[in-house]
């Protein structure tokens, strides 16, 4: 995964909702969900030359489906297991708040947000989660002691 | 002109500092490859500008003008918005010493998300900001 990849991808993505989705928000919302799910996916591929081989079976995933009114939109990447055990506990606790804790929890988080040396501002999950506004679902398989791979599915409903 | 003027590209916004006309403006999309390589140049060039107001006892004839920030942004990502961010808390400290500076939020008429986003920026530095809805 590379940025002029994620380019074409999203360059693809507009087109496509622009001509399968005539509500401008959820357009926009589709679109704003995906960059985050695709930088996630470039900021967490830390490339090494084992897992250059685990890439064959295990490629980044990032798929768009319109169901009826619905999107579901599905991001799978292969992470290090002390970045699975990091994620596990935010996810969880996401997941765990209304919408108003989210809310909260996302201008609390602006204020306080460090850039990290891969540029991210820590801010992509709970931008998923104010987002959506569903539960985010996500599944890790462990391919082996050092990686698994990490599934997540979000579901924007009209 | 001392201030900026930097055009817009299909992943970064047009950002416009004209301290003449006693202005800021961003605008368009926000998704830059490197958010600090970005933001980091736009943001010190308002705080040593703001500094200067205040160094030079100008804050008198400063406030007189009223500085305007115009926020008219259709999209940005999550690390934008911690930029995004680091302005308006730039401002707010200004602010609180003294500048009159005003913050218009323009959000297009199909864009709730926008809007929220702005009333959640406004909540987060206790500044009321001017919400303009734009017809599109």
């Amino acid at each position: 995964m590379s940025l002029d990849v994620i380019d074409g991808i999203l360059h693809h993505l507009k087109i496509f909702l622009f001509h399968k989705q005539h509500d401008k928000m959820m357009r926009k919302r589709v679109y704003s969900l995906s960059v985050e799910c695709l930088d996630n996916i470039l900021k967490h591929s830390d490339i090494s030359e084992e897992k250059h081989e685990l890439l064959i079976n295990y490629p980044p995933r990032f798929i768009v489906e319109k169901i009826a009114e619905d999107f579901l939109i599905h991001t799978g990447n292969v992470i290090l297991n002390k970045n699975r055990d990091k994620i596990i506990p935010r996810l969880d606790k996401l997941n765990a708040l209304t919408i108003e804790e989210i809310n909260e929890l996302y201008k609390k988080s602006l204020a306080n947000a460090e850039i990290s040396a891969k540029g991210g501002a820590g801010l992509g999950l709970i931008v998923m989660a104010k987002t959506t506004k569903q539960k985010i679902r996500y599944d890790f398989e462990k391919i082996n002691d050092k990686f698994s791979y990490f599934a997540m599915q979000l579901n924007l409903k009209k | 002109m001392k201030g900026l003027n930097i055009p817009a590209t299909e992943k970064s916004p047009r950002v416009l500092f004209d301290t003449a006309n006693y202005i800021f403006e961003i605008q368009g999309n926000s998704r830059p490859e490197n958010g600090r390589d970005f933001y980091f140049p736009i943001i010190y060039k308002l705080r040593k500008h703001f500094e200067k107001v205040i160094d030079k006892k100008k804050i008198e004839e400063f406030n007189e003008k009223c500085f305007k920030f115009n926020f008219k942004l259709d999209y940005f990502n999550s690390s934008s918005a911690k930029f995004i961010s680091d302005i308006l808390v730039l401002i707010k400290d200004f602010t609180e010493e003294g500048l009159n500076i005003k913050i218009y939020w323009y959000f297009a008429e199909s864009d709730e998300d926008m809007k929220e986003v702005g009333e959640d920026f406004s909540d987060m530095i206790s500044i009321p900001f001017h919400f303009i809805m734009i017809e599109r």
